[in-house]
């Protein structure tokens, strides 16, 4: 049986959003497709599969991704699906939980971690600077820029600048993970 | 400029590619040399494998219809550097074990 959810997860929200799909997974709903705010789910055995969510530079269909995507399903890996943002994309993996029981990990050493951070870091920093730029066209134009109070504006103007703030939250957070990773690549390797 | 040190993952790699192997078979032989300590993840793997062919250190092989994987296997120049590789490690195990007494 299919099931239909609706649910908004935003850029920064990469773990919760693999989690709750994992947990999905383990009550016996497999993703099969994932839209911007839709996730769709097939009925099958609990537990059958992991999922892993990446983000990784470019289109879903550009050439280089296409010979990652193949290099992943060697390794037992399915591209369940992509959703493309300027300049990344996302991509739901998955693989038989037998095969990986400790859960998908795409990248054992110090620095693929530190380049996989870094467009995460990247795209949150866009997020930034685009809902800042949002958010001060809106207080503008609603503290009477064009002539005239626009309460529309001020509530779009308030709730861009309380996304602007929690996705700098996040690219701060980001970026202190990439500090210590390169701190630690000086001893370790 | 000298040889500077492999990573452990590509030190494993090219030992493994002394005979041709797709990726999979990489990561269980890796495994095993290492017996278990060294699991390498598909993107770390996928990330070392273009950067040895790019630096002509490792072949990508053409591809085997029946199978549809692709093996890669050592060139002349990634032996030699292995060689290298194994010769400044030997260095540091016969200092360590001559300053700390082992044998």
């Amino acid at each position: 049986m299919r099931r239909v959810f609706h649910k908004l997860f935003f850029v920064w929200e990469l773990e919760k959003e693999q989690a709750w799909i994992n947990e999905m997974a383990s009550h016996g709903y497999s993703l099969e497709h994932a839209g911007r705010l839709t996730f769709v789910f097939d009925e099958t055995e609990a537990g059958k599969y992991t999922y892993k969510t990446l983000i990784l530079k470019g289109h879903s269909g550009s050439s280089e991704n296409i010979k990652y995507f193949k290099f992943l399903e060697e390794m037992g890996i399915k591209v369940v699906c992509c959703v493309n943002y300027p300049g990344v994309c996302w991509v739901y993996t998955r693989a038989l939980t037998e095969e990986y029981p400790e859960g998908i990990e795409v990248y054992s050493d110090i620095d693929s971690t530190i380049d996989s951070l870094k467009i995460s870091g990247g795209y949150l920093i866009f997020v930034v600077l685009f809902t800042l730029a949002g958010a001060a066209l809106n207080l503008w134009v609603s503290l009477g820029g064009t002539g005239s109070f626009s309460p529309i504006n001020l509530v779009c103007g308030v709730f861009l600048l309380c996304l602007c703030t929690a996705a700098t939250v996040s690219a701060i957070k980001t970026y202190i993970k990439i500090s210590k990773l390169k701190k630690e690549r000086a001893i370790h390797e | 400029m000298p040889q500077l040190a492999l990573t452990e993952a590509v030190f494993y790699i090219l030992l493994s590619l002394q005979k041709p192997l797709h990726g999979y078979g990489i990561i269980q032989n890796v495994e095993e040399l290492s017996k278990g300590r060294v699991k390498l993840a598909a993107g770390t793997l996928y990330g070392a494998l273009n950067s040895l062919v790019d630096k002509g250190w490792i072949d990508a092989l053409p591809e085997n219809p029946e199978s549809r994987k692709k093996e890669y296997v050592i060139t002349k120049n990634g032996l030699s550097i292995l060689k290298e590789e194994l010769a400044r490690l030997t260095e540091l195990v016969d200092n360590g074990n001559r300053l700390l007494g082992g044998n």
